[in-house]
């Protein structure tokens, strides 16, 4: 077995090396391409997960676990996210800086717990509520600055976001009742990092 | 300017946070009401169903506030739509605007998501009771439905025990959301219930919002006056005047 391991080890890492050499096509189509991290948003307190850009970097869909601690919210709820954001322009600066000033995107939430309900129960007749309570879209504006760097010889993003966004509740409640409602009412600052793999 | 900063970052649209102006607003506000002047007849509103209605509870705080002599203001439930922490915020902020106290009985709505959990925190018990001048205000949570009509809303033992709590006979009037008629209360409870309203001799009329329409009568011939406020959609509340062994109800529209 001893004899085998060693020539194993050396081909493993060669391989793995062989990949990395600035080719980011060449990675595991599986492997996520960036992970999150995010505070606020009407999807936790704090939410992160892996996500994938497409090929011209102007479209991220992200998976996000958010948790809001029952410190911070009166009740701790768990809460999964589906996200897509687009960000047409990409501004170069020095030093491998940039920024994407504009992003637009969309989200759908599912926070768990038992008050909440997918589909109502059998006792209310139907359309009763119209609504969900468990799932929950939502859409957002924003902009992000970040960074190219190389660590560990691999080519890394950082990137920091801010995100302005609703959610479809808060928007109805909003277009029937623009004398007492002002836009900041319904919207909600989320702020963010990014670390991209390629 | 204040609102927007509290609420400039949220985590969930089910979050439960409030600032502590926000807490306890049912205890506070009888407290308030404890301290007005009693005279002969007291006049109070009875408005209700303000769910995603902003713009036109705010005219109703408007048109309210004109009204002579008013002691205070009952909301008959629906304070929100969706049982959003929000919601309730907003509807407190409009209410407080009032020249009165108001007080509140939770409806089918306040108790959708956290929505029950929120207004436990917010304004307190679903079910509670006070008394001011020569009457006796009764709060019960009748929104069956919410329960799966499992037997226990509304609480027939606790309002029996209630009722049974008068010894100066003072005038009681018991104050719900969904009313027994509706396919909204409980079948199996609608007879004990109606029953322990007219079993009271102090029990004249009985106080309901959810239909969004005026309705009134005695829908049970056992001499209980049953009457509906409409919503703060369809622009209407009632003023309620009682004295000794009398009242008035009169509607309004704004």
């Amino acid at each position: 077995m001893k004899k085998y391991l060693l020539p194993l080890l050396l081909f493993i890492t060669f391989h793995s090396l062989a990949q990395e050499v600035g080719l980011r096509h060449r990675r595991s189509w599986y492997l996520p391409d960036h992970l999150k991290l995010q505070f606020a948003g009407n999807i936790g307190f704090l939410s992160g997960g892996p996500g994938y850009v497409s090929r011209n970097q102007t479209l991220e869909t992200d998976l996000l676990f958010g948790f809001l601690p029952q410190k911070y919210g009166g009740d701790a709820l768990v809460t999964t996210t589906l996200k897509t954001t687009y960000s047409p322009w990409r501004i170069g600066l020095k030093n491998d800086y940039y920024i994407r000033p504009f992003l637009i995107g969309a989200y759908l939430s599912y926070t768990f717990g038992p008050q909440f309900d997918t589909k109502w129960p059998s006792y209310y007749p139907a359309g009763y509520y119209w609504w969900a309570t468990s799932f929950r879209p939502g859409a957002y504006l924003g902009g992000k600055a970040g960074r190219n760097v190389v660590m560990n010889n691999r080519r890394r993003s950082l990137e920091v976001y801010y995100e302005l966004g609703t959610y479809d509740l808060l928007i109805i409640s909003y277009v029937q009742n623009k004398s007492f409602l002002k836009l900041h009412d319904i919207v909600s600052l989320s702020l963010g990092v990014k670390l991209g793999f390629n | 300017m204040l609102t927007s900063c509290d609420d400039l970052f949220q985590y969930n649209p089910n979050e439960e946070t409030l600032l502590d102006k926000d807490k306890n607003l049912t205890a506070r506000n009888i407290e308030k009401i404890s301290r007005l002047p009693v005279s002969d007849t007291t006049r109070f509103i009875l408005m209700g169903d303000s769910q995603r209605w902003y713009d036109e509870c705010e005219e109703f705080v408007r048109s309210a506030n004109q009204q002579k002599d008013i002691s205070f203001v009952l909301h008959a439930g629906d304070i929100s739509d969706f049982g959003l922490t929000q919601e309730f915020k907003w509807v407190n902020e409009i209410m407080t605007r009032l020249k009165y106290p108001y007080v509140t009985v939770i409806g089918n709505h306040d108790i959708v998501a956290n929505g029950s959990a929120t207004y436990r925190k917010m304004f307190g018990p679903l079910n509670y009771s006070f008394g001011f001048g020569h009457d006796r205000f009764i709060f019960i949570n009748t929104n069956s439905r919410e329960y799966a009509f499992d037997g226990s809303v509304p609480d027939i033992s606790w309002l029996k025990a209630q009722l049974a709590d008068n010894p100066d006979k003072r005038n009681t009037i018991v104050v719900g959301h969904v009313p027994p008629f509706d396919a909204d209360f409980d079948k199996n409870l609608e007879k004990p219930y109606t029953d322990a309203l007219a079993s009271d001799p102090t029990v004249k009329f009985t106080l309901y919002g959810h239909q969004h329409r005026f309705y009134e009568g005695q829908f049970y011939d056992d001499g209980v006056n049953y009457h509906l406020t409409t919503s703060m959609g369809a622009r209407g509340y009632m003023v309620i005047s009682t004295w000794k062994g009398g009242y008035n109800v009169e509607r309004v529209e704004f």
